[in-house]
């Protein structure tokens, strides 16, 4: 009963649930390639409708997983990361103004490597919901398309590569394990 | 009342016997003796193996263009390059023993290398030719 | 944490993993996920149409296409490819029910595209995709290589073509290795 007490629901069900099979889905996605590309369009498709399902939480969510919880101007972010490299970061409950950046980066990161995906799926394999418009392009189009997917995907790998550094430093610096937190759901009150 | 079964299954196990090892070859040439052919030579069954044709102004073809000359031998598909099993039944065992194969392929490539159906008689000396290889 | 934290979290995960095996054991549904062409099912068209050239599998025409070839066997591209009516009906069968257009599973939805004001392809070789595939090969690759010799033999370079798998990591070009680009 102490243990209730003295913590706090942070994350909602489905924000959890969607985070983790995110984590799921772009790790097949990514190593499946184009080497196994039946699951990699299906782990892609996943991708996409997670990020649309989160789009609406952020705005009709519990409170810290909407983005008017820890969206903030840029001021902010750098004070924050400021402060991080000065070992004063103020605690936050939510994802902290950093975080807040990441999260956004990260949704336009992997949508923009969905979408480049199905583009690039309807004219170079004339398949998925493009196909009618695309599958009749030239084949530097089609190369360019799988190009751009490919710097998306990558660019998201260094993002997630960030994200995890951010979450190991913030989990140090504040003495707590944030991916505890995103497993249970809790955080302690008072820190 | 024994006896008489035994005498009679050992009668019927003969005749089924016998039909189970009789040679396809042996029931198509006795169908070709029927419609009109025969005697059956390897002879001629060799020369016409390796005689050439030219269907319908095509190149020069023969059962050579596929099988080779040599049937103990594998052979090649002229167009495709597929592996073909040896024709020759003393070093595949599985040559000439179905007969549905056989009168297929007879009718498939008697048209396509000699441009009409074979003859009952040139069945019948293409199958000893083979049987002797 | 207490129990409850952990029992839950797994019990989810378990039961996912549960869905996931049964789901994948299911034959069809695997092949529909991992493979790029369902491999040939049909022994009989395995065994007849495999016995002159690779087996093609049905997933790389349009039905359409199929029916045109099964209705020309007596002139299929120069060679006489006649059948018994029952096997020809059977192979047929297998043929339509699984080609390009029926089969939604990889590569085949690709291949079953074709320019519909005109008449389907007989050849393989001939559709918008096989092309868009394959036309950057050069010619001592293919036609003047003499280990391959021709596109029509997929099985050449296709390593695991008989298994539905055309994967770019699995080409090996006989006499020129790998083919990535």
């Amino acid at each position: 009963m102490n243990e209730l007490e003295k913590t706090v629901r942070v994350w909602d069900p489905l924000v959890r649930i969607f985070h983790w099979t995110l984590v799921a889905s772009f790790a097949v996605a990514y190593l499946t390639e184009d080497d196994l590309l039946g699951p990699h369009v299906w782990a892609g498709y996943l991708v996409g409708g997670l990020i649309l399902f989160r789009v609406v939480w952020g705005f009709v969510g519990t409170a810290h997983a909407r983005f008017s919880d820890f969206v903030r101007p840029p001021r902010e972010v750098i004070k924050y990361l400021k402060d991080v490299v000065a070992f004063r970061a103020q605690r936050y409950l939510g994802h902290n103004p950093a975080g807040g950046a990441m999260t956004i980066a990260l949704l336009l990161s992997l949508a923009t490597t969905v979408v480049t995906g199905i583009a690039a799926y309807g004219g170079g394999e004339m398949a998925g919901p493009l196909a009618g418009w695309l599958s009749g392009i030239g084949d530097e189009s089609k190369e360019a398309l799988e190009d751009i997917h490919e710097l998306f995907a990558n660019l998201t790998l260094a993002l997630i590569i960030a994200h995890v550094a951010g979450v190991v430093l913030a989990s140090l610096q504040h003495r707590e394990s944030l991916v505890r937190a995103m497993f249970t759901g809790l955080k302690a009150k008072v820190h | 009342m024994g006896t008489c079964n035994t005498l009679f299954g050992t009668l019927a196990a003969l005749t089924f016997a016998g039909t189970a090892t009789a040679a396809p070859v042996d029931d198509l040439l006795g169908t070709y003796q029927s419609q009109g052919a025969g005697p059956f030579s390897a002879e001629r069954g060799a020369q016409a193996w390796s005689a050439e044709h030219r269907p319908e102004g095509s190149q020069a073809r023969s059962c050579t263009s596929c099988h080779g000359t040599d049937l103990t031998r594998p052979g090649k598909h002229l167009r495709t390059g597929k592996r073909i099993e040896p024709m020759a039944p003393s070093v595949n065992a599985a040559r000439l023993t179905d007969q549905a194969k056989i009168v297929k392929w007879l009718h498939r490539n008697c048209k396509w290398t000699l441009g009409r159906e074979c003859t009952p008689q040139e069945k019948g000396d293409f199958l000893t030719y083979i049987r002797s290889r | 944490m207490s129990p409850r934290q952990i029992l839950i979290p797994a019990a989810i995960v378990a039961t996912l993993a549960l869905a996931a095996g049964l789901a994948l054991s299911d034959e069809e549904f695997y092949e529909r996920v991992t493979r790029d062409i369902a491999p040939v099912k049909n022994s009989t068209y395995a065994t007849e149409c495999g016995s002159c050239h690779f087996a093609y599998p049905a997933g790389l025409l349009p039905a359409a296409s199929w029916e045109r070839i099964m209705a020309g066997l007596a002139s299929h591209f120069g060679d006489n490819a006649e059948l018994p009516a029952d096997t020809a009906a059977q192979i047929r069968q297998y043929l339509v029910a699984d080609a390009a257009d029926r089969a939604g599973i990889g590569r085949s939805v690709g291949f079953s595209r074709y320019d519909t004001a005109r008449t389907p392809p007989l050849r393989i070789t001939e559709t918008p995709y096989f092309m868009a595939k394959h036309h950057e090969l050069p010619r001592r690759a293919v036609q003047d290589n003499p280990e391959v010799k021709s596109l029509s033999r997929c099985d050449a370079c296709h390593t695991r073509s008989a298994q539905g798998s055309f994967s770019e990591s699995e080409i090996r070009v006989p006499g020129f290795g790998r083919w990535d680009d």
